[in-house]
């Protein structure tokens, strides 16, 4: 055969469209377009006169420029919520980076970590002996440490600390962010394009929220990228997930039921339910935000009020975030260019404030609350540390050498990350 | 609605970065059926190609503002499908090879169609080997475009491109020769 003729064969083939694709796809973009273009014109809003014109290209002339950035700066320093910003200007810090411990002898504030490294999990005992879990792709506590919910391609399995299995289902498609409820009676997980709840037992595996083909529609299908799901700490039957077109979901996990839902941060990365369940935090690589969960009238249906910014210091990006359990307060790190240099800081965000913890030159990576709340573990992957912070102003303690630790007998590929300090 | 000119799509992309939907929406209209297509093709998994094609956009809108409208946005959007689709093909043989499993979405119909064999004859390509012959032969890019991507060395392009294209024409042939025989 030629390969006219069988460049002709290729270019006459037939492929099979799922009914109503284009449509659904539609109004997938749209919803993303406009969500993109709303969240543009508030921040256009924010600074700027708005114009249904694009701006120039042509640059500014620079007492222009000079007036603008001028305006600005007051802006930042004279506003309420500048008021925040301008503590990035002249901060202090309660405490600087500790002299590292050549080895993990212990965890300082005690507790158990899970830790994800090359091999898989890892389980860390308060007096620093670890052992790997087997070989694992993710790992998550249960809520009281009995258990870890571990995923494997297909296969979602909740196994003892001390690695022995207790049960094993095999799903229809790849499983991942496997997420105990606070209770400890279900599990949110994802196979696939799907969102599914399994009880704590391994049973009642059911399917909350679908792919196209499985018949969902649209607008409530779980997000291509992979966020993950987050129960409501109040101990109902409660789980917010981000959709594909964008928009924070609250469902009823038992039945699917729908009960309220709002925009997403755009790319966010992470959410979680704060202040006992009365907000939502999302994280996005440039911001962190807080929504309200209202009452609305009835606990069993939620509303989602208005969303609220923290204040960050100008073009940081956000490496990572995380609440504090039973209390109101959110830890992040951040990294930002400042004075010809990369800088990173842990801040923890009050009611009444911001407080930062720790600058360090380079770059920080995830934080991580201990289980009483009164100490952080910060990434510190380029220097292979991890540092302990007390939230009190005490004396931080750091640990080298966390690279090699989890990676005993070969050549480290990457950073472990923790996926949980439990009880 | 069809696009005349290269100057009538520079139009639209710059419109939609402007924030105006009907521009973003004409866009939709004209490569949603090319980014299926590209997607089925490398994926051959009607549900998956669905949600790749898809992905596609929604990445696209989310890169928008740093697109650089001189250049087409055809070979753009396809790089982001193309690549996807590529990866979930790599993630599916894997999980075929590690566990036997069948596939999480509904089996294709039997290829019925035209061009329903070719169609066949292409799944048993290697994901690599097909992502390459859709890309020049289905999509007509150049091996030099398609290098760039899918980040690829030329020379890597056109040894799989001969290589897919030789097994698709012995399967091409043992067709016909069994066509004959009937």
């Amino acid at each position: 055969m030629s390969d006219g003729k069988l460049n002709c064969a290729l270019s006459e083939i037939s492929i099979p469209e799922p009914p109503g694709a284009e449509e659904r796809g539609r109004q997938i973009v749209a919803a993303a377009f406009t969500e993109r273009t709303s969240g543009r014109s508030e921040l256009r809003g924010a600074l700027a006169p708005k114009t249904s014109e694009r701006r120039s290209r042509r640059p500014l002339p620079r007492l222009a420029l000079g007036l603008s950035l001028a305006a600005l700066l007051a802006v930042l320093l004279l506003s309420p919520a500048g008021a925040a910003v301008r503590d990035w200007v002249d901060d202090t810090f309660t405490a600087s980076a500790p002299r590292p411990e050549p080895t993990l002898a212990r965890i300082p504030g005690g507790g158990k970590l899970l830790v994800q490294a090359g091999e898989g999990p890892w389980v860390v005992r308060p007096d620093g002996s670890r052992r790997l879990l087997g070989d694992y792709e993710e790992a998550s506590w249960s809520p009281h440490g009995l258990f870890i919910a571990a995923t494997k391609g297909r296969t979602l399995s909740a196994v003892e600390p001390g690695g022995t299995p207790h049960w094993s289902i095999t799903a229809q498609a790849r499983v991942a962010v496997p997420r105990w409820s606070p209770s400890g009676e279900r599990i949110a997980y994802r196979s696939g394009f799907d969102l599914r709840v399994i009880a704590g037992d391994g049973t009642e595996d059911h399917l909350v929220a679908g792919s196209t083909a499985a018949g969902t529609p649209p607008a409530a299908r779980i997000s291509p990228a992979y966020v993950a799901p987050a129960w409501s700490p109040d101990g109902k039957d409660v789980l917010a997930y981000v959709t594909g077109t964008g928009r924070l979901r609250i469902i009823n996990s038992e039945t699917g039921t729908p009960l309220a839902a709002a925009p997403a941060l755009r790319r966010i990365t992470w959410m979680g339910w704060a202040d006992g369940g009365r907000k939502i935090l999302e994280a996005s690589p440039g911001k962190l935000r807080l929504r309200p969960v209202l009452p609305a009238g009835h606990p069993s249906r939620p509303a989602l009020g208005k969303a609220r910014l923290l204040p960050l210091p100008p073009k940081a990006s956000v490496n990572d975030a995380a609440l504090a359990p039973q209390r109101s307060l959110v830890a992040a790190s951040i990294t930002y260019w400042k004075q010809h240099g990369t800088y990173s800081e842990v801040v923890v965000f009050r009611p009444d404030g911001s407080q930062g913890l720790l600058r360090v030159p380079g770059s920080l990576g995830q934080v991580e609350w201990s289980p009483d709340g009164r100490r952080l573990l910060v990434a510190w992957p380029g220097a292979s540390q991890w540092l302990f912070l007390p939230l009190d102003g005490g004396r931080g303690r750091a640990v080298a050498n966390i690279t090699r630790a989890f990676s005993p007998g070969r050549e480290p590929t990457s950073f472990p990350r923790v996926e949980g300090w439990c009880c | 609605m069809r696009v005349e000119s290269g100057a009538e799509e520079e139009r639209l992309v710059r419109e939609a970065q402007g924030g105006c939907s009907a521009a973003m929406a004409q866009l939709y209209s004209l490569h949603w059926r090319g980014a299926y297509r590209a997607a089925y093709l490398v994926a051959h998994d009607a549900a998956a190609a669905e949600d790749i094609a898809q992905d596609g956009f929604l990445a696209a809108v989310d890169a928008l503002d740093r697109f650089d409208r001189r250049r087409p946005f055809r070979p753009w959007l396809h790089r982001i499908v193309v690549n996807r689709a590529l990866d979930w093909a790599r993630r599916e043989a894997l999980r075929r090879r590690v566990d036997g499993a069948e596939s999480v979405f509904e089996p294709l119909p039997p290829p019925e169609e035209i061009g329903g064999e070719m169609i066949a004859a292409l799944k048993e390509l290697p994901a690599e080997q097909r992502a390459v012959v859709v890309l020049r032969h289905l999509l007509e890019y150049t091996p030099g475009e398609i290098a760039s991507m899918l980040d690829l060395p030329r020379g890597t392009v056109n040894s799989r491109l001969r290589r897919g294209l030789d097994r698709l024409r012995e399967t091409a042939e043992a067709e016909q020769l069994a066509e004959g025989r009937r």
